[in-house]
């Protein structure tokens, strides 16, 4: 169990002020050393569109930007991701008008239960930016650690494809 | 014609879901919320000694501490019923029968605290042998996992569990009069739902004395009616909320213990408590799919028409009953559904063994079952010289037709659906081709196979029925009051189409308020494949009452009848005119002239109008379902010969499921179970070894990936009566369409290599003994 290795630790644990920039806008934390990007992301600044789907690694739910990059934020530290530009699912519908990709998993049918979907969109906004003329297997590769139990991410990938034609 | 009915319309949860704003039980935050963490028995059998608390209650931070002394004497189970009784403690009581069966549950201010108190709880276990092989079970000299069992069997077997049997036919005749007989044994592993959204529960008790309830569910109202008899308080003091569900597909419709201990810790302290289980947990100890063996013997004649079937299932449905009595008496259904069988003998056995509680999971047996049926018609058909297609339609079902237990199957598409996908595929030159390719030496092999199953379409189990409230606020916008719980199908989407289209409205007028036990009626739940078709029809008579009442005030207005009127962009047309009135004045009208009546419209629905009860699931007798989806689905595979890898290309699938009423949604439901089938045919498997779970994680369970994403067809078949009257009723959608292809991917394989599996899954190991058996390391 994830707090196994945590269990006892509570008086020894440092803690530390740090600030990260989340979604544009900037927050100093009293962290622990210990606790993860996605606990301080869903449990101190309740952004709880970041889901945790397994806690280790394997899910790909709790996906968020660092610094543009799709990173997990359950294996990345808090006080490792201080001072860095993060954007979770809640920063990219600027101005409340969904992103096109957003826009594309809605009306392509690409979301079921949704508890993949911010963690997927990430993924694919990430993927997109870096290379707006991704090909089909280049897609899948980039979804690779995002697991979809609903779709069979049949739609997913046509809502990318979508959004791809449409920039590139 | 429809305006909305049949239109690929966008789930109207999309953008809440994308955004991140849409709160599952997870993500619910209330202010002095206590952690629960939950102790499970490290034994798979032994007698509870002593529990001692004593250390845990007094550790900084913890606020209650619970054993099974404190959950009287209650038992719960997926059945209750007199042949049934409910054989499960909510906390374990004396004994413990699966390794991390819950013992006590703690609620402390965080999750450190509640696992050092967790490490305080003293138990003595006293160890009991343990047996975790079903045949090993089933031997008079096993250990006896429960004291009591089935009350009418008579054969000398141990830890029956539950016992469904169905003959009917002269099956002696049948065999004795066979062209060929064949008899397979034909095995499936244990598969689990891997829903992303783990299991989760807030309670809060607050000071009135009502308990509030979020829980990741499948329905709301049956958890309220499981909770509130396991914590013997009447249902009115437990309101159960809803929360957007992350994935479900059958496992969570059970009462879970780690629901109970959630509630009575928040009445235990008086705050609100949340529970969420880690992913190992979920793997390890919480109910997955069954196992299950069937021996399944043959009788057909010279032409491949089935005379008789003899079958077996057995299945181990874990430490308690769970669904597994309910498994076996499906088992008989899926059996019986799509091809004409003019004699069967059938048998159950669900049998105890010291491993985790076993639940439904899309399909509840018919992938096993036709898994095996499928396979043996290819097998039946190669004897025969009579190809793949042929065999099927021949046997198929054609509408009209009566089921073994009374059900009409008053229309059905199953040889359309065989004929189309068929076409579509060009079956028999590829069947054909890649027959002869077994024989040539390409590293890469071609295989196309099919499989057919069909599923009912709701039966009744509590809570039978649904209802469903449509009122319109004064500005000509409606709201409907449905207990339906979305839980990722699309139900609140597709109910809220069926009111637009009775009223002529679009979506964005309609708000849909869902799944609150308090303020919603009364729901069937998503889950045994009801509720598009038992509250899509309450809902849709809520409707079509508050359009009457809607065009009889307007009627007044033009000095007219209701049928002189029609509804058009939120306004009442007189016909073929151009005189008309906004719906608000309408609503004005009949506030002012029926002593303040809004406009409310009640709608109620219940399938098998006649039936009193369910059917039996002792003898599968009683009527079951008004309608049945049949389908035919084929899949392209390629096997490596050299690793023995099975890649799933291509699948189509040709389905008559009544009338699609949202072709987006129905296209996702087919993806989504063509993919959990490729996962079961290939690669998913629940490792176990003496009650430890071997592969608790996404490494080591794998589940299919983007990169295995497979390309995925659909031919709709509607049949004349659908396209005639039906167009509202729809028939099942959600999960019959694991079957067909699942076999249709076993029957690819043999196809391209000539290996039969009669074992799932399909593993490189397993297809590789085959393809390179030299090569073993």
């Amino acid at each position: 169990m994830k707090g196994d290795a945590v269990k006892g630790e509570r008086k020894q644990a440092t803690r530390r002020v740090i600030t990260l920039v989340v979604n544009e806008e900037e927050h100093a934390l009293m962290v622990e050393d210990r606790e993860t990007l996605l606990d301080v992301l869903r449990d101190k600044l309740f952004l709880t569109g970041t889901k945790e789907g397994c806690g280790t690694g394997e899910c790909g739910a709790c996906t968020v930007l660092v610094d543009g990059q799709a990173i997990l934020a359950c294996l990345m530290l808090a006080i490792n991701a201080s001072g860095k530009k993060i954007t979770t699912i809640e920063g990219l519908a600027a101005g409340g008008k969904l992103s096109p990709l957003q826009h594309a998993f809605v009306e392509q049918g690409a979301v079921q239960c949704g508890f993949c979907s911010p963690g997927m969109i990430l993924s694919a906004t990430a993927l997109l930016s870096k290379n707006p003329s991704a090909t089909r297997e280049e897609i899948q590769k980039a979804l690779e650690g995002n697991i979809c139990r609903c779709t069979g991410y049949n739609k997913i990938i046509e809502a990318i494809e979508k959004v791809r034609d449409k920039i590139s | 014609m429809t305006r909305l009915i049949g239109k690929r319309i966008p789930r109207i949860d999309g953008t809440v879901k994308v955004t991140g704003e849409a709160k599952y039980t997870v993500d619910i935050q209330l202010p002095g919320m206590l952690c629960a963490k939950v102790l499970r028995s490290p034994l798979p059998h032994a007698r509870i000694v002593h529990i001692d608390t004593s250390r845990a209650e007094k550790m900084a931070g913890v606020k209650a501490v619970i054993t099974g002394r404190d959950a009287w004497d209650v038992r719960h189970g997926f059945v209750e019923t007199p042949r049934y009784p409910a054989d499960q403690y909510v906390l374990a009581n004396d004994r413990v029968r699966y390794l991390g069966e819950e013992v006590a549950a703690v609620a402390a201010v965080d999750e450190d605290a509640a696992l050092a108190a967790l490490d305080a709880i003293d138990v003595v276990y006293e160890e009991l042998p343990a047996v975790f092989d079903l045949f090993e079970a089933m031997k008079q000299d096993a250990p006896e996992v429960h004291p009591v069992q089935v009350p009418d069997l008579d054969e000398p077997y141990k830890n029956i569990g539950g016992m469904c049997a169905n003959s009917f036919g002269d099956v002696g005749e049948a065999f004795r009069s066979a062209y060929l007989v064949r008899k397979d044994r034909f095995e499936s592993q244990l598969r689990t739902h891997c829903y992303l959204e783990p299991q989760a529960t807030v309670a809060h008790y607050d000071s009135t004395g009502m308990l509030h309830v979020w829980t990741s569910s499948m329905g709301t109202f049956r958890k309220r009616m499981h909770l509130a008899r396991a914590l013997k308080m009447p249902e009115s003091r437990v309101r159960v909320h809803k929360s957007w569900v992350g994935g479900a597909f059958g496992g969570k419709i059970d009462l879970f213990s780690h629901e109970f201990c959630t509630a009575l810790l928040s009445m235990k302290t008086g705050r609100p408590v949340r529970f969420v289980a880690e992913r190992d947990e979920i793997f390890s100890y919480f109910r997955h799919s069954q196992p299950m063996v069937i021996d399944l013997e043959t009788a057909v004649d010279r032409q491949g028409r089935l005379l008789g079937q003899r079958a077996r299932c057995y299945n181990s449905c874990g430490a308690y009953r769970g669904s597994g009595v309910v498994f076996i008496f499906l088992a008989w259904g899926f059996l019986v559904g799509p091809y004409r069988i003019p004699a069967l003998d059938y048998a159950g056995y669900s049998v105890y063994t010291n491993s985790p509680v076993r639940a439904p999971q899309r399909g509840h047996g018919a992938p096993k079952v036709r898994f095996a049926v499928e396979s043996q018609m290819d097998m039946i058909a190669e004897e025969l010289g009579i190809d793949p297609i042929e065999i099927r339609m021949r046997n198929a079902r054609q509408k009209g037709e009566v089921l073994p237990n009374g059900d009409s199957i008053r229309n059905a598409g199953l040889t359309e659906c065989i004929a189309e996908a068929a076409r579509a595929t060009d079956f028999q030159r590829k069947y054909s081709e890649n027959t002869r390719g077994q024989n040539e030496k390409s590293t890469v092999k071609k295989g196309i196979g099919m499989g057919v199953s069909s599923y009912f379409t709701g039966t009744l189990i509590y809570p039978n029925n649904s209802a469903a409230i449509v009122l319109f606020n004064d500005d000509g916008t409606l709201k409907l009051l449905t207990g339906a719980l979305d839980i990722g199908q699309g139900a609140e989407t597709v109910l809220c189409q069926i009111v637009a289209e009775e009223l002529g409205v679009d979506m964005q007028d309609i708000r849909v308020v869902a799944a609150d036990t308090e303020t919603t009626p009364v729901d069937i739940g998503s889950w045994i494949s009801g509720l598009t078709y038992v509250t899509g029809n309450a809902v849709k008579k809520a409707a079509q009452e508050v359009k009457k009442m809607l065009l009889l005030s307007a009627a007044k207005e033009f000095e007219a009848g209701p049928e002189d009127c029609e509804l058009r962009d939120r306004r009442i047309y007189l016909k073929e005119t151009d005189k008309s009135i906004s719906f608000e004045r309408a609503i004005a009208r009949h506030i002012r002239e029926n002593g303040g009546d809004p406009i409310i419209g009640r709608g109620n629905f219940r399938g098998l109008k006649d039936a009193a009860i369910g059917p039996s699931l002792k003898n599968a007798k009683g009527a079951w379902s008004d309608s049945y989806a049949f389908d035919a689905q084929v899949a392209e595979v390629e096997v490596d010969m050299r690793t023995g890898k099975v890649t799933v290309v291509r699948a189509l699938t040709a389905h008559d499921c009544g009338f699609p009423l949202n072709p987006l949604l129905v296209e996702g439901q087919i993806d989504g179970q063509v993919s959990m089938a490729a996962g079961q045919a290939t690669v998913e498997d629940v490792i176990m070894k003496n009650g430890v779970t071997l592969n608790p994680s996404f490494l080591d369970y794998k589940v299919p990936l983007a990169t295995e994403m497979i390309e995925s067809s659909y031919i709709d078949i509607i049949t004349e009566q659908y396209e005639r009257e039906g167009r509202f009723i729809t028939k099942e959608v959600g999960e019959g369409y694991v079957s067909g292809i699942l076999a249709a991917i076993t029957n690819a394989v043999a196809n391209a290599v000539g290996f039969r599996a009669k074992k799932l899954p399909l593993n490189v190991d397993s297809v590789k003994s085959f393809t390179n058996p030299g090569d073993s390391e």
